[in-house]
């Protein structure tokens, strides 16, 4: 059956009709069934998708043309028809955030007019065409607008009317703009688009404005455009319901190494705060200078169990980007793709999200295949499982090389293509690297520390028999029972712990070195990855206790034998993030309201301290076991019970059963509750 | 050698700041109440959970290693006076072999607090005064019979120890564990005022006893104790005539 399906898929991957299904299973993921027969049926004649036989800017420019324009009663235009959608022969380039400030500093006749002095004609023509789609589309909002009865529409009217021939003059008009752009992004089947350094890129139409706008007016201008992005999440929305990808990163580190916030850094947050929507989400970027006041504004958000700031740590990834090779400026200019891996905005193809490395399937490969009796110490272990690794990661970058679909509507945004006439999807960026997210490294460092106690130091089986233990999925319970008492866990920041991680780091960081994917990009990859339940589902059980197919463990969390998060955030930052391996690295942990509340200032000063100490990025899940039992019993009760899930927030009701059984699970193992 | 059986990191109500707080074995008293069974008997235990978990109750560090684990988080010290608190069992009851590890940190600059019963010989104070920032002093029985009979507490020694810490200078708070049966009859509650009137610390801190500690006292094959609940108005009574002398907080544990 599991089969068919694959085969099933593979024969309609790329096409409309695979695209039409999608949406159908996505709406129906959020409505139901009735819903989504009434959605099925009001698309008999909605449906369309243009041919593959025209050029791709062709099958863009005739896609946005055909767009039905939904007005909304109020606020900013924002319009998406998710009847229809592109064919695609090849992947299609996502996880982006586009440089918005070219659609800020240019009018459409701008992009028009330099467009049409670029050498290659293909390209060019190609670029042209989509230019004059959204020319088109535009021109459909303005007149159905103008139909329409709202009585605002004068002011949004002459917001639209300006991206034709005019530069952007407001702070309201900037986030129109942005919107306008964004929802091209999604028409056009890209998926997880990130909306970048809002704060900064807004900074200079809000000094500009602040004075005739009072505070109430701004934050209910920003709670519309927030409102606005959320308002499709369902269509928008990737593997599960809430992961957008819509990130708005705020704060961070200037060239001049001073910390840069505003305003609009704070309004942001307070926004989110109040409006208490998983989706668009917010990174916080930090520095050992970020104000007090911020973090607070941070802390007290994230109390309210939204799922964000996620905080991301200059002090530690700036130095990085700029290690691996970007320029420096884009180094502090970073944004992230859609979870939390540090992107270049702008001039830059990096795809952070190609695939996932899963570390615990070249281990149990290690089990089934060598001759365990030949291993008789932690260092051999080690050393073998390097070879594994390795063969591992030589098919991975195989299976990982594949042709992007040709992509007109980004490449305009890169500034680079645009010189050089050549497409993003042929390497005309600035960038072309790939990354890779990992999982199941816990699991891995955990197995590896099981073998070495119980075989190595006590003796009290063989590898062979604790193998045949896992080759059984741990029926005999009194190995499992020993294996659960090992107190040696990865999370502890025990030199030997963080050198036997380290090292399986530096295997992956070392190898992926001097490989190169089709346009020359280098690679990279991250300790976190958003695949932990799913890329657990044909991986038999591991030496850590793991049962078959039963997830892995999330990101660097706390175990039962963790001692506070001191230690928790103390093994983090003696991670070695500087070998390849800063696509992303998450501390995940789990945190009561109480908590926060009686500790506020103690909590708050530990998370600033924890900037110095060297953490990558950290993220909190602020919810309780009872809540969560509750709600999975009672859904109906709590309907806007929001958790985290990796790196998006969701309404706990929209989760599979899996993924609240994952969240309920480490939230009893936090509060002691699971043995 | 200094005996310990548990070494809490990222503690936030055992002191000012961000602490680590060493809970160390051995206590000559024996209050029914105490959550931290495992910590009264200075010998080495063995426990068993329901669970199947076993282990031990108890280990020996020297000073290097416990210096290197409290080190972990000396960044985290730097701010509000986080540091080093001592618990137990009876913070003061390994004083000998505490005192290089208190001279170490104590040039480090790290804040130190003790949390103590006082049920010590003056000697050991004497000792280890001078290297402590903050003290936490447990009140729990005043009645001098009542003291002896029911938790081994000599309460002349309490007593003359208060004064001297109180004469000292060194700042302290009293911590109050509340419970029907002992310390919160109303003869005790009248000798804790006199003392908060005659020694007057910093502030006052009260809790209700838990039974969190249940699970511990099964692993030694022991029944825990019961005592029934403190009633929120009686709390508040009390709050009310402390208030005169000290600040007072009910915190929860």
């Amino acid at each position: 059956m599991n089969n068919l399906k694959h085969l099933l898929l593979d024969k309609l991957n790329g096409t409309s009709l695979l695209k039409h299904l999608i949406n159908n299973y996505k709406y129906y993921r959020k409505y139901g069934i009735l819903n989504t027969i009434i959605y099925f049926l009001k698309g008999t004649f909605r449906r369309y998708c243009p041919s593959l036989k025209l050029s791709k800017g062709e099958q863009i420019k005739r896609l946005l043309s055909k767009c039905n324009i939904n007005i909304n009663k109020e606020g900013f235009i924002y319009s998406i028809d998710s009847y229809k959608v592109l064919n695609n022969k090849n992947r299609i380039l996502d996880n982006f955030t586009i440089d918005y400030s070219i659609i800020l500093d240019n009018s459409l006749e701008d992009l028009i007019n330099k467009v049409k002095l670029i050498d290659n004609i293909d390209y060019r023509n190609n670029v042209l065409n989509v230019l004059e789609g959204i020319n088109v589309i535009l021109d459909n909002e303005i007149n159905k607008l103008r139909d329409s009865k709202r009585l605002d529409k004068d002011k949004y009217l002459g917001y639209l009317n300006n991206i034709k021939n005019g530069k952007c003059k407001s702070f309201e008009e900037a986030l129109q703009r942005i919107l306008f752009f964004n929802q091209l992004l999604w028409q056009t089947n890209h998926m997880l688009n990130g909306l970048g350094r809002l704060d900064l890129l807004l900074d200079k139409y809000y000094e500009k404005d602040k004075d005739n706008y009072t505070e109430d007016e701004i934050i209910n201008i920003i709670k519309d455009f927030l409102l606005k992005l959320h308002d499709n999440y369902w269509y928008k929305s990737n593997s599960l319901l809430g992961d957008t990808g819509q990130i708005i990163i705020l704060g961070g580190t200037l060239e001049d190494n001073t910390y840069f916030s505003n305003d609009l850094t704070y309004y942001f947050i307070r926004c989110i705060k109040d409006l208490q929507i998983p989706d668009p989400k917010i990174l916080l970027r930090v520095n050992k200078d970020v104000p007090n006041r911020l973090m607070e504004l941070s802390l007290s958000c994230i109390k309210t169990g939204v799922g964000c700031p996620l905080l991301a740590n200059d002090e530690v990834i700036i130095n990085n980007l700029i290690k691996f090779g970007y320029d420096k400026k884009d180094a502090y200019n970073y944004v992230t793709s859609a979870c939390w891996e540090p992107l270049i905005l702008g001039d830059s193809l990096d795809q952070n999200n190609v695939d996932s490395i899963v570390y615990i399937k070249p281990f149990n490969k290690l089990l089934d295949e060598y001759d365990l009796d030949k291993i008789d110490n932690i260092e051999k272990l080690l050393s073998v499982y390097k070879t594994y690794l390795e063969d591992y990661l030589k098919d991975f970058l195989i299976k990982n090389s594949f042709k992007w679909e040709e992509d007109p509507l980004i490449s305009l945004f890169i500034t680079s293509c645009n010189k050089r006439g050549i497409d993003i999807s042929n390497g005309g960026a600035k960038y072309n690297n790939y990354g890779f997210t990992s999982v199941s490294l816990p699991n891995l460092v955990n197995s590896i520390l099981n073998i070495e106690t119980l075989v190595f130091k006590e003796h009290k089986y063989t590898l062979k028999e604790l193998n045949n233990a896992r080759l059984n999925n741990f029926k005999d319970e009194s190995i499992l029972k020993d294996i659960k008492n090992v107190k040696e866990r990865f999370g502890q920041d025990n030199d030997h712990i963080i050198d036997i991680t380290n090292n399986i780091v530096n295997t992956v960081g070392d190898y992926l070195n001097d490989k190169r994917n089709i346009f020359n990009g280098k690679y990279k990859f991250g300790l976190s990855a958003p695949s932990y339940i799913s890329l657990s589902y044909n991986v038999l059980a591991s030496l850590c206790g793991r049962h078959n197919y039963e997830p892995f463990d999330v990101h660097i969390s706390i175990n039962k034998y963790s001692n506070g998060y001191t230690e928790l955030f103390s093994f983090a930052s003696s991670l070695n993030y500087s070998n390849n391996s800063f696509n992303g690295n998450v501390i995940d942990f789990i945190v009561s309201k109480t908590f926060i509340e009686k500790n506020f200032d103690k909590f708050n000063l530990f998370l600033k301290l924890s900037i110095d100490k060297g953490f990558f990025e950290t993220q909190m899940n602020v919810i309780n076991s009872d809540i969560l039992l509750r709600a999975k019993k009672n859904p109906q009760e709590f309907p806007n019970l929001i958790v985290r899930v990796w790196g998006f927030s969701a309404y706990f009701n929209d989760l599979p059963d899996e993924y609240k059984d994952v969240i309920i699970k480490r939230t009893l193992e936090y509060e002691g509750k699971l043995s | 050698m200094i005996r310990v059986t548990n070494i809490q990191r990222f503690c936030l109500n055992d002191g000012p700041g961000i602490r680590t707080t060493i809970f160390l074995k051995g206590c000559p008293l024996r209050c029914p109440w105490c959550s931290n069974p495992e910590n009264i008997s200075y010998d080495i235990e063995r426990y068993q959970l329901e669970d199947g978990e076993a282990g031990i109750y108890g280990k020996d560090y020297t000073v290097n290693e416990l210096l290197d684990i409290i080190l972990k988080d000396e960044l985290y010290y730097q701010k509000d006076n986080g540091g080093v608190t001592f618990s137990g069992g009876e913070a003061m009851f390994q004083i000998k072999e505490l005192v290089p590890l208190l001279k170490i940190l104590h040039d480090k600059k790290i804040n130190i607090c003790f949390e103590s019963s006082l049920s010590v010989p003056i000697s050991n104070i004497k000792t280890c005064l001078p290297y402590i920032d903050e003290l936490y002093i447990d009140v729990k029985v005043l009645d001098k019979n009542i003291a002896k009979e029911s938790i081994n507490l000599n309460t002349d020694i309490y007593y003359s120890n208060v004064e001297y810490i109180y004469k000292s200078g060194k700042p302290f708070i009293y911590r109050i564990p509340l419970n029907n049966e002992y310390t919160f009859s109303l003869n005790n509650q009248k000798l804790i005022v006199e003392l908060i009137k005659k020694y007057p610390p910093l502030k006052v801190e009260i809790f209700r006893i838990h039974n969190l500690g249940d699970k511990k006292y099964y692993s030694l094959n022991r029944e825990p104790k019961v005592f029934t609940k403190v009633k929120d108005e009686d709390i508040k009574k009390f709050m009310d005539i402390v208030k005169n002398y000290s600040k007072i907080e009910l915190i929860e544990i």
